[in-house]
């Protein structure tokens, strides 16, 4: 069977719906959330649909197709390098204006487009109503009113879609940019249609005056002559207008899409301010924002571990008093220990120790992400990231990194310079994540007491500040400003955090589960080979002597950077038992809590480190981080011991 | 009245004039370090002309929210005193 095969770009701003709608078309679970800059690379995935197979490629959002950020390079580039065949522009429709900005430079690149008028719902509630048809006129473009998170719309967009490809008809009509400007691109674009070169010679033209870095480094290769012209014209729209041509290039695209948006939109505004705006004031209140974040952030812990807690007792429990059943099948020789303490002994542990705290943790988080919230926090931070050398944006990868450092350290894109990325990626991997939040929840706070686990967090907090301090002042430079969109809050999308809580765990037990089997099988066999002892010994002179801790303790850190959650199951699986309290005392639990949460970026994350910023800065930042744990595990025990 | 973005209370409104790239005034230096935030606020709006509200500041001379053309804006002190706009007080 020949199949035709497509390629759709979905391309629009930042938090608009894309990966809501790619995941819809294709199925696949790309990062959802209500806050901007998300999906920070290129996702790609495969739809079937009449005869066609289409490939859908979800992108970055952004505001422009300049080339200031990362993002806006890796989206330009796919749609203006690669070109696709069909670019769906995916649109807030309750932020027409701003989104049409963008559209207008699709249209100069002169793409086949489809729009999608997405969030039609939220429009709505903001008493926004759009003649989509009318809008459709205006633009040239085929324009589909959607709500992603339902579904609706979807099908005829992916219809249209289809559609516009199999015509392969018209480009979109470009817009008019006024006389003085337009008599320039003319002139320009005549001289870029002389030479070689892959892009639209108008949009060339326009990027010229708008003095676009890419774009002038390339054509001065071919010709110098064009780029000296550009400059030239480039001056006499500056010397008409009195602001420098980008500037008032970029002034004339908004005024068009100010005027279109006039006419196709008709605003209400709702006649008492609404809850999600009185839930806005008082969560970025000068004084009330503070406090507010604070017991949110308290509630959260304790309810996590509050459950965490009472689900941990009652599995482990009823798990480990299986055995006896287990030692009846197998027996109690070689093949019923490895059975029972290799397999069975390991997964209970996973299960007990780990997914009672891990399932409402993400949970939260995932339905923190998609209320909003986390862009106000970010608000409130952002002087005291400065103190960091960084600014507010940088809390969001931090508050990721508590879910798992992994995508924390990809969400550092957001920063704008390499600096200040590596910088958040460096707190990154100090903050405690979900596997070490099973630690100090599961060992400090169910066995010493809640406001020890509290005071870890703290102790962390401070850790963090300090250190970023000192890397502040080792990486020289100025932390750029904060430009941040808050978009509206909105009630969470129960099915969007549901299934993506599901995907997480799933993503967790394939990941770790196999680990916890082999790791305690490992484990297992050392301890029949009467191994256990020797190993442990080499390591006591940190573990026994400076950190106070037993002696077998060393060995589940070593499996700890694996995966760190492993250091606690392991334990369990040695020990014997979950209640932790009967081999261990306070102040070894507190101490092992401790260096465990700091001594080492879990494999996964000294990965995202080695891809995103090379070896040798991940070697020193995970070496710094052995010594400091070991540094201040020896500390407290001491202090605590005293 | 000329007035930086950041000297604006909370509430009130102004036209934005221009964005300078660096504390002083104007479209000085072009390829300069604040060439790209400059564009990066103009992409997103503001540009000369523009109707800005200042929501509100928070504490601490920290960041600004602002509304501008439907939607709302965090933007650091630093990069909202190089914002100049035209107000009537
Ligand atoms: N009410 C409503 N919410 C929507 C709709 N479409 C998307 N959302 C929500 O909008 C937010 C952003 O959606 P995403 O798909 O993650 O946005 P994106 O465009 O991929 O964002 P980036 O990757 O950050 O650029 C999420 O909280 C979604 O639940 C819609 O049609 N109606
Ligand atoms: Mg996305």
């Amino acid at each position: 069977m020949t199949e035709n095969k497509f390629r759709v770009a979905l391309a629009g701003n930042a938090n608009v719906g894309k990966s809501v709608v790619f995941n819809q078309l294709t199925g696949l679970h790309q990062h959802i959330g209500n806050w901007p800059g998300k999906t920070v690379e290129k996702a790609e995935g495969t739809l079937h649909f009449k005869d066609y197979s289409i490939d859908i490629i979800d992108l970055p959002g952004i505001y422009s197709l300049s080339t200031f950020s990362l993002e806006e390079l890796i989206s330009r580039e796919y749609i203006a390098v690669e070109r696709p065949d069909l670019v769906i522009n995916i649109v807030d429709a309750s932020l027409l204006e701003r989104n049409m900005f963008f559209t207008l430079q699709l249209i100069e690149l002169e793409t086949p487009i489809v729009m999608a008028l997405n969030q039609m719902d939220m429009a709505k509630r903001k008493g926004i109503k759009i003649d989509h048809e009318k809008l459709e006129k205006l633009l040239g473009i085929p324009v589909i009113p959607t709500v992603a998170v339902s579904g609706t719309g979807i099908y005829e967009l992916l219809e249209k879609a289809v559609e516009t490809i199999e015509k392969r008809g018209k480009k979109p009509s470009q817009m008019n940019y006024g006389e003085e400007v337009e008599e320039r691109i003319g002139a320009l674009s005549e001289l870029v249609q002389k030479i070689h070169y892959p892009y639209p010679s108008r949009w060339t033209a326009i990027k010229l005056l708008e003095k676009d870095e890419q774009v002038d480094r390339e054509i001065n290769k071919i010709d110098p002559e064009i780029l000296h012209a550009s400059e030239n014209l480039a001056k006499e729209i500056e010397e008409i207008h009195g602001h420098s041509c980008s500037t008032v290039i970029t002034s004339e695209r908004y005024e068009i899409a100010s005027r279109i948006t006039r006419e196709v939109q008709e605003v209400t505004p709702p006649t008492k301010p609404p809850t999600r705006e009185r839930i806005h004031t008082l969560t970025t209140h000068k004084i009330f924002g503070y406090p507010i974040m604070a017991v949110t952030v308290l509630l959260i812990f304790y309810s996590i571990f509050t459950f965490g807690d009472y689900t941990s007792g009652l599995l482990g429990d009823s798990l480990f008093g299986l055995k006896p059943i287990f030692e009846g099948i197998f027996g109690t020789g070689v093949v019923g220990k490895l059975v029972w303490g290799g397999i069975i002994e390991g997964i209970i542990g996973g299960v007990t120790v780990a997914l009672p705290y891990i399932l409402p943790f993400y949970f939260v988080l995932y339905f923190l992400e998609d209320s909003g919230y986390l862009s106000r926090i970010a608000f409130l931070m952002d002087k005291f990231m400065h103190k960091i050398g960084l600014h507010g944006k940088a809390f969001i990868p931090v508050m990721l990194g508590f879910g798992c450092n992994v995508p924390g350290c990809l969400g550092c894109r957001i920063m704008e310079t390499t600096r200040e990325r590596l910088l958040a990626a460096f707190v990154v991997t100090l903050v405690p994540c979900a596997a070490t939040t099973v630690i100090i929840l599961g060992l400090v706070g169910r066995f010493v007491g809640f406001q020890w686990a509290l005071a870890l967090y703290v102790v962390d907090l401070l850790i963090i500040f300090i250190l970023g301090r000192i890397a502040f002042k080792t990486l020289p430079g100025e932390p750029t400003a904060l430009i941040m969109e808050m978009s509206d809050y909105r009630v969470p999308h129960m099915k969007t955090v549901l299934k993506q809580t599901w995907f997480r765990l799933m993503d967790f037990i394939t990941m770790a589960f196999p680990l916890i089997i082999v790791g305690s099988l490992v484990i297992k066999m050392v301890e029949i080979l009467n191994l256990l002892e020797p190993i442990a010994s080499i390591l006591s002179p940190v573990t026994v002597t400076w950190l106070g801790l037993p002696a077998i303790t060393g060995i589940t850190l070593i499996f700890g950077v694996l995966r760190k959650e492993l250091t606690l199951i392991m334990l369990a699986t040695l020990f014997g038992t979950a209640n932790f309290a009967e081999k261990m005392t306070s102040v070894q639990m507190i101490v092992f809590t401790l260096v465990a949460m700091l001594y080492i970026p879990c494999i996964a994350t000294i990965a995202a480190l080695i891809r995103e910023f090379g070896w040798k800065k991940t070697y020193i930042i995970t070496v710094s981080e052995i010594l400091l744990a070991l540094l201040l595990g020896g500390i407290t025990f001491r202090l605590l011991s005293f | 009245m000329e007035l930086r973005l950041s000297d604006l209370r909370d509430g009130e409104s102004g036209v934005v004039i221009s964005i300078g790239t660096s504390r002083g005034r104007g479209d000085a230096d072009r390829v300069g370090r604040g060439w790209g935030f400059r564009k990066r606020l103009e992409d997103m709006g503001l540009t000369p002309g523009t109707e800005v509200t200042v929501v509100r500041s928070a504490p601490f001379s920290g960041p600004l929210e602002i509304y501008v053309r439907g939607s709302r804006l965090a933007i650091g002190r630093r990069m909202a005193e190089r914002i100049f706009v035209e107000v009537k007080r």
